[in-house]
């Protein structure tokens, strides 16, 4: 029997954030309190290209603080390409722990598929 | 069988794991780690391919 599950990304890895930067070629994390518009967030401060402010990532709570004024201070598909970058990373270096081999391929629709070879050494 | 675990991440972060090559519940515990590490569950199927093999064979059987 196989399953299949579908999940909603949740951002509680600071080192996948750090790889999630460094695949996207952004500027390293920063931990620490920022200030957004009229608020201020505390967690890893990431900049997006072309957002105004960063967004914040609270990795206890899974919660990701950022005001972009409904996109007119920052591009939503920015912060999904994080999104993306940062579930990519996470899986590679759960399944590198485990001491599995993974594999990732892009797909032409944007996604990208990783495959572990459960039992295969890295 | 090659035992394998895919996960398909979505342009917005969104991702879907699917085993292949396990048995029986073997599979929910070899993928449970992966899951757990993404995020929330949202949605899973579950694929009964053996017997649904089986079935197909018994239809080709009845319709000979």
């Amino acid at each position: 029997m196989s399953h299949l599950v579908s999940i909603q990304t949740e951002v509680r890895d600071p080192a996948a954030i750090r790889a999630a930067c460094d695949r996207l070629h952004l500027p390293e994390p920063v931990f620490g309190q920022t200030k957004l518009y009229s608020s201020t967030a505390t967690g890893w401060a990431v900049r997006l290209p072309d957002w105004r402010y960063p967004i914040v990532c609270d990795v206890s709570t899974a919660q990701i603080a950022f005001d972009n004024f409904g996109g007119r201070w920052g591009e939503q598909v920015q912060l999904d390409r994080f999104f993306q970058g940062y579930a990519v990373e996470r899986t590679k270096i759960e399944a590198r722990k485990k001491g599995h081999s993974v594999t990732e391929q892009p797909l032409e629709d944007g996604s990208v598929k990783l495959t572990i070879q459960v039992g295969g050494a890295v | 069988m090659n035992k394998t675990i895919e996960i398909i991440v979505a342009p917005n972060g969104q991702t879907r794991v699917e085993t292949q090559g396990f048995v029986g519940s073997e599979c929910r515990d070899a993928s449970r780690f992966i899951e757990q590490a993404l995020g929330q569950q949202t949605d899973e199927l579950l694929k009964a391919e053996f017997h649904q093999t089986v079935s197909n064979q018994q239809q080709i059987r009845q319709g000979e």
